[in-house]
């Protein structure tokens, strides 16, 4: 479904990302894992047509997208759920949420899809008119993951979601990815948390530094000694 | 007395009026394009001879050079956006900003080249309102009321559409908006002909109030810049709500001492405000 091949990504004169490859089938949830500043948003916002790299290819359902405009990547079925919660502050839930339904084909379901949205996320139908900004940094995480289902992707990118939020909302975020898998979205998550995203995750890469060093099943990231002890704490 | 100062009063809400509607494109433009259109009132003028033009040269009825002057102005905002903006959107700041002053100048001369210096203006006998003691210029009624109507209907545009969701989602977060499928090309167009097309509206509102020359556009430039920050840079709310504080307050004092220090009191409410609260009256920090 999504072919990453040869990725170089630059930011002025640093290498972000060095000649990454990275594959996805339809269904499939796949993880990033890496330390803090590896380039695993970068390599995500590259695919979302918010970067352009300097080198390589990336494919979406056999069509070439890496020199999309972000807004032609979102209508090819694409959808990136930003850092931190990343919604915008001063318009409302409702807002919020419509705006994640701006192209034209999302927009015709938009109602429809507000619906399904609420039941999915009971806590945002009791916010509708609230400003987004007041939300907790759980919630305003809910929204920007109910944002990107409003335009109705294939597949749904998420940076770091569990960054900077209490454990138990960390589990429920969680449980949110594996709800989408149910749901046959397909997922390519990026964290820090490794632990928790292996257990979700059908496939795993691990960067550093730019580089892939590691790929694999998560039995496969299990069984490695260097990852056990650098990034699985056991 | 009594009356002068409830007519001062009344006059100053009724400019407010049109005011508003001058601060609310410069801080739309400001907010969703992110630079500073130091031109703004000289598209006033720009405008004004439009409508000026389309009537006495071409002998188009007014309310149609009018609405055409619009369109004109609209049409401008986007050549603006295009010639002069898209080419520094990633310029340093400075430079936005000298291009932008640079269009006074252009727009100025131009104006006195194909206009001359004259003052020029469209006689026209508008009715006036009597209630009691107190006189209104209907003119003034008209352009209060065009300029209200058209505030509600940009706030329901903004709020109620698509399109004025995308117009707020970019003045808020461009890279996000781009991320949920904003073309912000389209926004910026939109944003431009939105500003243009108010200074034709404005100009239209003048029509029978003033009349132009080519440096008309200056003072209505510093109004609307002190108008805007002193309610908040980029915030529409504020900029309504000084538009009214700053009418009001000149109006009132023009009364009661002199034109001259009405305008010395505007400014110097402009900088006690910049003297406590520099982001503005509704401004938020940072």
């Amino acid at each position: 479904m999504l072919n990453v091949q040869d990725l170089d990504v630059f930011y002025g004169e640093f290498q972000a990302i060095d000649n990454v490859a990275l594959k996805i089938e339809k269904g499939q949830t796949v993880i990033v894992v890496g330390p803090n500043g590896a380039g695993k948003s970068t390599l995500l916002r590259t695919i979302a047509g918010l970067l352009p790299p300097r080198r390589g290819t990336i494919s979406f359902e056999g069509q070439r997208i890496d020199r999309m405009e972000a807004y032609h990547v979102v209508e090819n079925g694409i959808s990136l759920v930003p850092e931190g919660g990343r919604v915008f502050p001063h318009l409302s839930v409702l807002d919020n949420l419509k705006v994640g339904s701006y192209n034209k084909a999302a927009r015709a379901k938009a109602q429809q899809w507000m619906k399904r949205i609420f039941e999915l996320f009971p806590v945002l139908s009791n916010r509708k008119t609230q400003r987004a900004g007041s939300l907790s940094g759980g919630e305003r995480q809910m929204l920007a993951i109910a944002r990107s289902l409003m335009s109705q992707p294939r597949l749904i990118m998420l940076d770091e979601p569990s960054l900077g939020l209490a454990p138990l909302v960390v589990d429920m975020v969680f449980e949110f990815v594996l709800t989408m898998k149910q749901e046959g979205y397909t997922v390519l998550l990026v964290e820090q948390n490794a632990n928790k995203a292996l257990k979700v995750a059908d496939y795993a890469y691990l960067i550093e530094s730019g580089k892939l060093v590691f790929e694999g099943r998560s039995e496969d990231f299990d069984k490695n000694p260097y990852i056990k002890t650098a990034y699985l704490g056991i | 007395m009594v009356e002068q100062i409830i007519m001062a009063l009344l006059n100053g809400i009724l400019l407010g009026g049109v005011l508003a509607l001058l601060a609310f494109g410069l801080n739309l433009i400001f907010g969703v394009v992110k630079i500073i259109h130091m031109a703004y009132g000289q598209f006033v003028m720009l405008g004004f001879y439009f409508i000026y033009f389309f009537y006495t040269a071409w002998h188009i009825p007014l309310l149609l050079s009018m609405a055409m002057g619009i369109v004109a102005m609209g049409l401008i905002g986007i050549l603006v956006q295009l010639v002069i903006i898209n080419p520094l959107l990633k310029a340093p700041r400075l430079n936005q900003l000298l291009a932008l002053a640079s269009l006074i100048i252009v727009v100025e001369n131009l104006a006195q080249v194909i206009w001359g210096a004259d003052y020029r203006g469209i006689p026209l006998t508008m009715p006036i309102i009597q209630f009691g003691e107190i006189f209104i210029r209907s003119s003034f009624l008209i352009a209060f009321i065009g300029a209200i109507l058209t505030l509600g209907l940009l706030y329901l545009f903004l709020n109620r559409t698509y399109l004025g969701l995308g117009i707020r989602a970019v003045a808020q977060d461009l890279e996000m908006a781009k991320g949920v499928g904003i073309n912000p090309n389209v926004i910026y167009y939109l944003t431009q002909a939105t500003g243009g097309a108010l200074t034709g509206l404005v100009a239209a509102f003048f029509i029978p109030i003033y009349t132009v020359h080519p440096h008309f556009g200056a003072s209505f430039t510093l109004m609307a810049f002190v108008i805007v920050v002193f309610g908040g840079m980029g915030n529409l709310l504020g900029g309504f709500a000084s538009a009214f504080i700053i009418g009001i307050a000149t109006s009132v004092t023009a009364v009661l001492s002199s034109k001259e220090i009405a305008d010395i009191l505007a400014l110097v409410l402009f900088i006690g405000m910049m003297m406590i609260r520099p982001q503005g009256l509704f401004g938020t920090e940072s």
